[in-house]
């Protein structure tokens, strides 16, 4: 259905958005109070409740507007994650995910949330069944991709889940963002650059080639990198960029070649760290090689969650389980937000048998990552436009 | 190893003949390189001769895939071994009778087994008497006993009987489960030589129980 928004909760959803929860739950309560049907005023409501921790309110207002519509998707989101937040509400919660499955069958964190609460329910074939089908929607779906490799953990250990936790990673923006994070590689701007109009100078065509390899235009990245190599072949950022390149397009070795190359030239290069850290994360056996290069990245860039991560990894296989813990902990200080990390931290936990704890820190990178999707508000918009 | 010998394994790689590049390996070995160093002192520094021709243009597109895929030819004899080496520590590990919590099993299991343990994993729902069966079949002297509910901890006792009675008084009992972690007096009761607190745990107590035969036998 579509509908009409009110003054009174159009204010209400500028304050939400603008994330003054307090007066934005006055607002939407002053809403209500002048009429008490509008379904997306308690979905907004149930939204704001759960951002404040208050989930049996949150509860409440979503169950109240999926009373009134049962249509209301943003409304089963926030009935989810606020079940998945109390805990131990696990068969209200499959019921939920499974509605908004039905309601938004294209909607693909519903299958990963499904699984989700069908794993805590000890589900676990009908969890894995509903992680697969996240992938089927978007292969590049990194939360069902870290669910399915806790699962392998559950039932075949460490070794058999490593890989899957780093194919989840591979999947997962934020090990790229790294990558341009520490090559001084911004956002993608609106118009790309042409790599026959980029001047003729080494900071021009690094930034280009940066620009084109973080919007996957290979071919373009690869022709300024290799002018500025013809100019310079002993470029340890150009080196290290062919070597992000050749890793994004699967080619190990080449990869390994040019890393080790950057590395040799200028053994600061933290770009050249991360590329043959990667490398070597990539091959059976060299986990070692993998753990003292991302330690040498995360003594370098200390600030930035993500070496913690891929130090973490290496030490996981490694079977140092205490210090992957303290370093994937230590990632999720910097980024409490960073799903990766809290993954991560869900399988060390597992290894200790400490299942509760594993379990809430899935639970928080559920809450992390539906906010970083900004799927409530997706959700809204397409409700109140009516156009779901 | 000669000094050269990265020098002759990129020109292998990028003459694309992977016999002489085993064959440079094999040299390198022979002179008393181990495997867990080949990779760092021949394959690293080879591989950083190719990535400097490349970039300086000397070898073209073509020719670096070509080498890179030599490279990979020959990687697996320069690679580290990636499983650790037989301990011969034979390690009988089962949840108890009645009890399905496998996940701490599991994890524990496969983590042993990658350390090199000879891991046999009887399942879930084991009884006491397919635990003593099982020693007696292995000789395993070392034995993991997984209890997640306080019912099954209670019971774990019974394995010791049970081992006991058979005279089989050596076999190392290591108790793994919630019950154990919060009431240490449980494991003691069950006649438990230790208790695994997980993975990590498992493998450390293992291994000073493989460290203490071995110290035995040599003395």
């Amino acid at each position: 259905m579509s509908a009409d928004r009110s003054q009174q909760v159009a204010l209400a959803e500028g304050l939400a958005r603008q994330e003054q929860v307090g007066p934005a739950v006055e607002a939407c309560y002053a809403a209500l109070r002048l009429d008490a049907s509008q379904p997306h005023a308690h979905a907004l409501l149930a939204e704001l409740m759960l951002a404040g921790d208050f989930y049996d309110e949150a509860i409440a207002a979503a169950t109240r507007a999926i009373e009134l519509d049962p249509d209301c998707a943003p409304a089963y989101l926030a009935l989810g994650l606020a079940y998945d937040r109390r805990g131990g509400m696990w068969d209200q919660s499959i019921l939920v995910w499974h509605e908004l499955a039905e309601v938004v069958p294209d909607l693909v964190t519903a299958h990963v949330q499904l699984g989700e609460a069908f794993s805590l329910a000890a589900f676990d074939e009908e969890a894995i069944e509903s992680w697969r089908r996240a992938l089927e929607l978007d292969p590049a779906e990194a939360r069902a991709m870290y669910n399915l490799a806790v699962a392998a953990l559950k039932r075949e250990g460490v070794p058999t889940a490593l890989p899957g936790f780093r194919k989840a990673g591979e999947l997962d923006p934020s090990q790229d963002e790294l990558f341009f994070d520490l090559a001084d590689i911004g956002p993608l701007p609106r118009k790309l650059p042409d790599p026959a109009k980029v001047a003729d100078d080494r900071d021009s065509r690094l930034h280009a080639a940066g620009v084109l390899a973080r919007a996957e235009d290979y071919f373009g990245a690869a022709e300024l990198v290799r002018a500025q190599l013809d100019a310079s072949p002993d470029d340890a950022d150009a080196l290290a960029l062919s070597a992000y390149m050749y890793l994004k397009q699967e080619a190990g070795n080449e990869a390994m070649a040019c890393a080790v190359r950057a590395v040799m030239v200028d053994r600061t290069s933290v770009t050249g760290m991360y590329a043959l850290g990667v490398a070597y994360a990539k091959r059976p056996g060299l986990n070692r090689h993998a753990a003292r290069v991302f330690s040498a990245l995360a003594a370098a860039v200390p600030e930035h969650p993500m070496p913690h991560v891929l130090l973490a990894e290496s030490m996981m296989g490694l079977q140092r389980y205490s210090q992957a813990k303290a370093a994937y902990r230590h990632a999720v200080e910097l980024d409490p937000a960073c799903v990766r990390a809290r993954f991560g931290l869900a399988a060390v936990l597992l290894t200790e048998n400490r299942h509760a704890e594993a379990a809430w820190e899935i639970r928080r990178a559920a809450y992390y990552d539906t906010r970083r999707q900004g799927l409530f508000w997706e959700l809204y918009d397409e409700y109140v436009e009516g156009g779901e | 190893m000669a000094d050269d010998a990265p020098l002759k394994l990129y020109h292998a790689f990028v003459d694309q003949d992977p016999a002489a590049a085993i064959s440079v390996i094999e040299q390198a070995r022979a002179s008393g390189v181990t495997q867990a160093h080949l990779f760092d002192a021949l394959f690293v520094p080879s591989m950083g001769l190719l990535g400097g021709a490349w970039a300086s243009g000397e070898i073209d597109e073509v020719a670096f895939t070509q080498a890179a895929v030599v490279a990979e030819q020959v990687t697996s004899f320069v690679t580290p071994p990636s499983a650790s080496a037989d301990t011969g520590v034979v390690v009988l590990i089962g949840c108890m009778h009645k009890d399905h919590h496998a996940v701490g099993k599991n994890v524990a299991a496969a983590a042993l087994k990658e350390a090199g343990h000879r891991v046999l994993d009887l399942g879930v729902d084991v009884r006491p008497e397919e635990f003593l069966e099982k020693v007696e079949e292995t000789s395993a002297r070392l034995v993991v006993v997984c209890a997640e509910l306080l019912s099954t901890a209670r019971e774990a006792g019974r394995v010791r009987d049970m081992l006991t009675s058979a005279g089989h008084t050596d076999v190392v009992i290591l108790v793994s489960g919630g019950p154990f972690d919060a009431d240490p007096e449980l494991a003691k009761s069950a006649g438990a030589n230790g208790i695994v607190h997980g993975a990590e745990s498992a493998l450390r107590l293992v291994a000073r129980v493989a460290d203490d035969r071995a110290g035995r036998a040599e003395a």
